[in-house]
C-alpha cells in the first residue's frame, strides 16, 4: 500500500519524538562519523517532508520498486532492522555501497523516509 | 682515471638497464594521431582517436592463443567498487587507474612498480556520493598522465616520476555532489574532460584545459549551452537539467572536431506523457542532453550536434563514449551507440544521420527510429503512475558505457547488447539542491525479464554501417567490460562472472579462456614490451550496473566481492 505519510505537523512531531526516544534507548549509538555530523542541516519545510517523494527522487535508484524488492540495494519492506539502525544507515551510509545522507537530509526528512519504509507492505508476509 | 672510467661505465650500464626496464618516454600529442596503426602502445582510452578498441599486434593470434597464460599481476589498494578503468600503455610502460583516482605506472614486461600516485581527496564528500569513487581511465600527452577526480579536479602527473604537474579544480563538487569519473581526452595542447550529470540536477559541463599549464580554456554546458538550447527548456528547468558527458569521446583530426556523447536530462523519468513539449518537469526537447555534439577542441565552440533522443524520458542517454571513424564508399562516417539499444551512423562532417540500426531485441520505448532522419517513431511517453507493461530496455540500458571493438581486418563491429526490461511507476519529484544536490530519479522501478526470454546479454558481430549480423554469442549475464579486437584475428571479451574469453574474430569460435575469479567492469588492452605482446585487463566487480546482477541472477554475484580488484596481464608461454 502506498501512503503519503507525515503531512500532518502534529503527527510528525510525535513521530520525531518517539523515534528520538527509541534512538536514545537503543544500544546502537551513532558512530563517530555520525557524531561528527552532529550539526543538523537546516530543517526542511513541511512540504519537503514527504517520504514517498524523497524515496522516488533519491533512494529508489538502488532500493527497487520503492524499496519493495531487492535491486542494487537490499529490499526494505519488512526489514527487521531497528529504527535506530535505519536512521544511522541513512545518516552515515555504508562506504562503497550507500551514500551518507546526514549532511543532505534534515532530521525530519530522514524520519519521513523511515516512516515510508515502515509503511511498505511485505509481500513475503 | 680507472675508477672514473669504471664509474662511468657502471653509470652507462645502469642507464641502459633503466631504459630497458622503464623506457618511459614522453607522449607527444601528435603521436596520438596515428595510434590506430601502432601495435606497440595503447595511447588513448579507446585505443586511438578512431575508438576501435583494436590493436594491430598479431604476435598472439588465433593459432597460438591457446598458449596464453598470466605473465604478472598487480593488486591496487582501496578497490572500492572494483576496478572500472581501461589501462594505457606507452613505450613498454603500463598506466592504469583505480578507485579514488589512484594511478599506477608499471613496467609492462614484468609488472614492477615504477611509481604510484594517490591524490588526497575530499573523503567526506565521497561518503555522500552515489556514482563514486571509481575511475574509468587516463589520458597521455605532453609528457603527462591526466586523471580526473570525483571531487571535481583534473590532475596532471609527470609520466616518468608520477609527480603532480598541475591540479586544477573545475567543479564545485561540495555543492553539486558530482565530479569526474570518466577518462580525459588529449587533443593537441588541450585536455578535455566531461563531468558527471544525468540524474544530478545541474548543467553537466565539458571542460577544455591547457595540457601544460592546467589553466581552464573553455567550458561547454551540455544543458542550455547556447541560446538555442536554452529555449528548449521550459521555465527554469534548464538550471537543474542534468546532462554531462561522463565518458571520453573521440577526435576527428580532418575536421578538427571533438565528438562527445552527452548524458540524460533530470529527472530521469517524466510524468508529462505526450504533452512533454508544454508540461512536466522539463518541457521541451532539452538540448543538448542525450545528444552527440561536435566541439572545436581549441575553443569549446559547438560546431554541430544531433540529439539522438529529443526529450529523453527513459534515461537512454548518449554518454557512451565510443565514436568509430569508418570510411566506406567515399563516405566518412561516425558510428555511435545509444544506451537505448540503437546504433547511429553519422556523416563525420556534420553529424547528419546516415543510418540507424537496432542492436537490442527488446525495445519498446519507441516503435523504431527512422534510419534516414533519426526521428523517433512511436515514442512511449509515460504519465504519472504505474505503467501498464514493462519499459524496455531497463534503466541499465540496451548498451552500457563499456565499449565495443571494431576490426579493420574483419570489417566487423563487435558490440555487447543487454536484454532486460523493468516495471515502472512514475512519481512526481522536485529537484533537491540544498544543502547539496541529490539524485532526481522520478520513479520506482524493478528490473524484470524481457518478453522474449530471460534477462541476458549477447555479443554481436555486425557490419558497423548497415548492422548486418554475421554471428552472435549469448551470455547468461551481459558482459560489462570493454572488449578488444586484435590483428591476430582475435576478440577478447572479459565477462561478468570473471572469465576472459578469446574468440576467433571471423567466426566467433571460442579459442581460449581464463578465470580471473571476479567479474570485469573495466577495459582490456594489448601492448608490446621488449618486443613481446601482452594483453592486460583489470578485474574487480562493483559498478552501478553490476549491482543489479545479484537480484537477477543470484550466485556468483551474491557472493562476489565488490571492494577488491587486480590487474591481470597475459603473454604467450615461453
Amino acid at each position: 500500500m502506498r501512503i503519503s505519510v507525515l503531512r500532518n505537523g502534529a503527527v510528525l512531531a510525535t513521530l520525531v519524538l518517539a523515534l528520538s526516544m527509541t534512538c536514545v534507548a537503543a544500544q546502537q549509538g551513532p558512530s563517530p562519523a555520525a557524531k561528527a555530523e552532529a550539526r543538523p542541516p537546516p530543517e526542511a519545510s513541511p512540504s519537503d517532508i514527504d517520504g514517498p517523494t524523497l524515496f522516488a527522487s533519491v533512494c529508489g535508484f538502488c532500493h527497487q520498486d520503492g524499496g519493495r524488492t531487492e535491486g542494487k540495494g537490499p529490499k526494505l519492506a519488512g526489514t527487521k532492522r531497528s529504527d535506530a539502525f535505519i536512521i544511522a544507515r541513512i545518516r552515515n551510509g555504508k562506504p562503497g555501497a550507500m551514500p551518507a545522507f546526514g549532511g543532505a537530509f534534515s532530521e525530519g526528512q530522514i524520519v519521513a523516509i523511515l516512516a515510508y519504509i515502515r509503511s511498505l507492505e511485505d509481500d513475503a508476509n | 682515471m680507472a675508477l672514473r672510467g669504471k664509474y662511468l661505465t657502471g653509470c652507462a650500464v645502469l642507464a641502459l638497464a633503466a631504459m630497458m626496464t622503464a623506457p618511459a618516454l614522453a607522449v607527444d600529442p601528435s603521436r596520438l594521431l596515428t595510434a590506430d596503426q601502432n601495435a606497440n602502445d595503447w595511447l588513448t582510452n579507446h585505443g586511438s582517436y578512431k575508438s576501435y578498441h583494436y590493436s594491430p599486434a598479431d604476435q598472439i593470434n588465433a593459432g597460438n592463443v591457446k598458449n596464453l597464460e598470466v605473465a604478472w599481476t598487480h593488486f591496487p589498494e582501496r578497490s572500492t567498487r572494483g576496478i572500472q578503468s581501461t589501462p594505457l600503455a606507452a613505450d613498454g610502460v603500463l598506466y592504469y587507474s583505480g578507485s579514488y583516482s589512484r594511478v599506477y605506472a608499471l613496467d609492462g614486461a614484468t609488472g614492477k612498480v615504477l611509481w604510484t600516485y594517490a591524490p588526497e581527496l575530499d573523503e567526506e564528500l565521497i561518503s555522500k556520493q552515489t556514482h563514486s569513487p571509481y575511475n574509468r581511465g587516463l589520458a597521455l600527452a605532453n609528457g603527462n598522465v591526466y586523471v580526473g577526480t570525483v571531487d571535481g579536479r583534473l590532475i596532471a602527473l609527470d609520466m616518468k616520476t608520477g609527480k603532480p604537474v598541475f591540479d586544477t579544480h573545475l567543479v564545485d563538487s561540495k555543492k553539486l555532489t558530482v565530479g569526474f569519473t570518466g577518462a580525459p581526452l588529449a587533443v593537441k595542447d588541450t585536455v578535455i574532460i566531461g563531468s558527471q550529470g544525468g540524474e544530478w540536477p545541474w548543467r553537466g559541463p565539458i571542460f577544455g584545459v591547457d595540457g601544460k599549464t592546467g589553466q581552464k580554456k573553455w567550458e561547454f554546458f551540455t544543458v542550455a549551452g547556447t541560446d538555442e538550447a536554452k529555449a528548449t527548456w521550459g521555465g527554469e528547468s534548464w538550471r537543474t537539467g542534468g546532462g554531462g558527458g561522463w565518458m571520453a569521446g573521440a577526435y576527428d583530426p580532418e575536421t578538427n572536431t571533438v565528438w562527445w556523447g552527452t548524458a540524460n536530462p533530470a529527472p530521469l523519468y517524466d510524468w508529462a506523457g505526450a504533452d512533454w513539449q508544454k508540461s512536466g518537469p522539463r518541457p521541451g526537447a532539452n538540448l543538448y542532453t542525450s545528444s552527440v555534439i561536435g566541439l572545436d577542441p581549441d575553443t569549446g565552440k559547438l560546431k554541430f550536434y544531433h540529439q539522438e533522443l529529443p526529450h529523453d524520458a527513459w534515461d537512454f542517454d548518449s554518454a557512451v563514449g565510443e565514436f568509430l571513424s569508418i570510411d566506406r564508399g567515399g563516405q566518412k562516417l561516425m558510428v555511435h551507440p545509444n544506451k537505448g539499444g540503437f546504433i547511429f551512423v553519422y556523416d563525420r562532417a556534420n553529424a547528419k544521420v546516415q543510418n540507424v540500426w537496432q542492436l537490442v531485441k527488446n525495445v519498446n520505448f519507441v516503435k523504431g527510429i527512422d534510419p534516414k532522419t533519426g526521428e523517433l517513431i512511436g515514442r512511449r511517453d509515460l504519465s504519472a503512475g504505474k505503467a501498464d507493461t514493462p519499459l524496455c530496455p531497463a534503466i541499465a540500458g540496451g548498451v552500457s558505457w563499456n565499449s565495443g571493438a571494431y576490426s579493420p581486418k574483419t570489417g566487423l563491429y563487435y558490440k555487447i547488447a543487454q536484454e532486460w526490461c523493468m516495471d515502472i511507476t512514475v512519481i512526481r519529484t522536485t529537484p533537491i539542491l540544498e544543502p547539496m544536490a541529490q539524485l532526481n530519479i522520478g520513479a520506482d522501478f524493478k528490473l524484470v525479464a524481457p518478453p522474449d526470454g530471460p534477462a541476458r546479454g549477447h555479443l554481436d558481430a555486425r557490419d558497423p554501417v548497415t548492422g548486418n549480423k554475421k554471428w552472435e554469442i549469448n551470455y547468461k549475464e551481459p558482459p560489462l567490460a570493454s572488449i578488444l579486437a586484435t590483428g591476430g584475428n582475435l576478440l577478447f571479451v572479459p565477462d561478468s562472472e570473471g572469465v576472459v574469453h578469446a574468440y576467433n574474430a571471423e567466426t566467433g569460435q571460442e579459442l581460449w579462456s581464463h578465470n580471473n575469479g571476479m567479474g570485469h567492469n573495466a577495459g582490456i588492452i594489448s601492448y608490446m614490451a621488449g618486443g613481446k605482446q601482452y594483453i592486460a585487463v583489470p578485474a574487480g566487480w562493483g559498478s552501478l550496473v553490476s549491482d543489479e546482477f545479484a537480484a537477477l541472477w543470484g550466485e556468483p554475484f551474491k557472493s562476489m566481492a565488490k571492494n577488491t580488484g587486480a590487474l591481470f596481464v597475459y603473454a604467450l608461454k615461453q
